[in-house]
């Protein structure tokens, strides 16, 4: 019937080992979630443990990211409106000329766990041309742009510590950088910019 | 926090104005191409957390393997056929020595030079090493070709098809290349101390089973029910494949 034989009594563990080893998983599983998985997932560490082993690094990331993932959830709705309103705005926004030299040049700092967006305002169509690098520490970066249902990403990047570069918009919108400091110590962004934008937002 | 970053596309603010059934259809279909719908996205969860970090994160990546092989309900299926009818530790020990060796090496290699297969395919065939594992503890093969084959050449030949399955996901997970070597030498030791931790509870539970009296009559049933499962996860896969391409 099967390709093995009963199994004899006397090969297998005794009711006292089993139930050592139950109690031993049980205490196991235990000490793994509260030291372990709690920090891990959530970045709440009772006992220490998880910030000694650096997991609990991993769980404050986690819940960042989700609270993020959350917190853009109900503002899909504004984002026809506002590119249409873009549209309807960028009728009457003049085109500015690009130049040989950098238009603008933002510095910024960031402290471990920061985040910044820097994005400028542009038409369908416009380039814009960038660099910038970091003094101090390494940075992430996500060069994007969305617009209703238009979205676009250019380039992802982390632990980078100087970026150059263009890109052509195939829709009109804001388009720029995420910045994100995974590094141990502050960091400060210089970036220049030249191109066909009208305005630079920031948001924190 | 930054509210504009991220744009969910039409088709979920469409579907708040659709009946219900499509609302579910949509949310399930985001959530099954998640990864893959804006790469721009915010990317909660393990995935999320890997495409922050760079360099070396030694015990993060320990956490992530063990959590990947304890949560892969393919593996532990498949770990559970395995020890399903050996009796005897030392056996236990050789046969997922030989699981793990297998599964390390596509592993390793998958990664370092980019195998990226086609998930659904590897997960498909993953089903099928449950499927085939049950009807080999069933003694399938016997009554139906007469032969036994080699119970540890499939164990360390399957545990090749999970290691490339575990490639697959972590390629998904774009690893910073600053820090590679040493943070997927710690997952792959991570998944097997998840694989240990799982053997141990396993163990347990096959150990007060094989005492009733009725372990054998109640095995023929389990490994039934084994083959069903690896069917489903086998179907599940093929059709995610189909749904896939047929979105593209």
């Amino acid at each position: 019937m099967h390709n093995a034989p009963k199994p004899n009594i006397e090969d297998l563990p005794t009711l006292a080992q089993l139930r050592r080893s139950s109690i031993i998983a049980g205490i196991g599983a235990v000490a793994i979630g509260v030291m372990v998985y709690l920090p891990a997932e959530y970045g709440a560490d009772p006992t220490g443990v998880g910030s000694v082993l650096g997991l609990t690094q991993m769980g404050e990331i986690k819940q960042q990211l989700a609270a993020e993932a959350a917190a853009d959830e109900p503002l899909h709705g504004g984002d026809d409106s506002s590119s249409l309103m873009n549209d309807i705005l960028g009728l009457f926004v003049s085109t500015a000329h690009a130049q040989e030299a950098w238009r603008d040049e933002i510095t910024f700092t960031l402290a471990p766990g920061q985040s910044t967006e820097i994005k400028a305002k542009m038409e369908e169509g416009v380039t814009l041309t960038y660099a910038w690098a970091t003094t101090g520490g390494r940075v992430n970066f996500d060069l994007h742009a969305h617009a209703g249902s238009d979205a676009v990403t250019y380039e992802k990047g982390r632990g980078q510590i100087s970026g150059e570069g263009s890109f052509e918009t195939p829709f009109a919108g804001d388009h720029g950088w995420f910045w994100r400091n995974r590094d141990n110590v502050d960091v400060t962004v210089t970036l220049q910019l030249r191109g066909d934008y009208s305005e630079i937002v920031r948001s924190e | 926090m930054l509210p504009n970053r991220t744009c969910r596309s039409g088709p979920q603010a469409h579907a708040m104005r659709q009946p219900l059934t499509i609302f579910t259809a949509t949310v399930l279909m985001l959530m099954a191409f998640a990864t893959s719908a804006h790469a721009h996205d915010v990317t909660p969860g393990d995935a999320g957390y890997i495409q922050e970090i760079f360099g070396v994160h030694i015990i993060s990546f320990i956490y992530l393997g063990a959590k990947h092989m304890m949560t892969g309900y393919d593996h532990i299926l498949f770990l559970l056929g395995v020890v399903f009818f050996l009796y005897h530790m030392k056996d236990v020990a050789l046969y997922v020595s030989l699981f793990a060796i297998g599964h390390s090496v596509t592993m390793l290699l998958g990664v370092w030079y980019g195998w990226g297969i086609n998930a659904y395919i590897i997960d498909a065939i993953i089903g099928l090493s449950v499927v085939y594992k049950a009807l080999d503890n069933l003694g399938a093969y016997q009554k139906w070709f007469g032969f036994q084959p080699d119970t540890k050449a499939a164990t360390l030949i399957f545990g090749l098809f999970h290691g490339t399955g575990l490639a697959s996901k972590i390629l998904e997970y774009q690893i910073a290349e600053d820090g590679l070597l040493a943070n997927l030498l710690a997952f792959n030791v991570g998944v097997e101390v998840g694989q240990l931790l799982a053997l141990f509870v396993i163990l347990i539970i096959m150990g007060y089973w094989r005492r009733s009296p009725n372990f054998m009559r109640q095995a023929t049933v389990a490994n039934i029910i084994m083959v069903l499962l690896g069917l489903l996860l086998t179907y599940q896969q093929v059709m995610g494949y189909i749904g896939l391409h047929a979105h593209v």
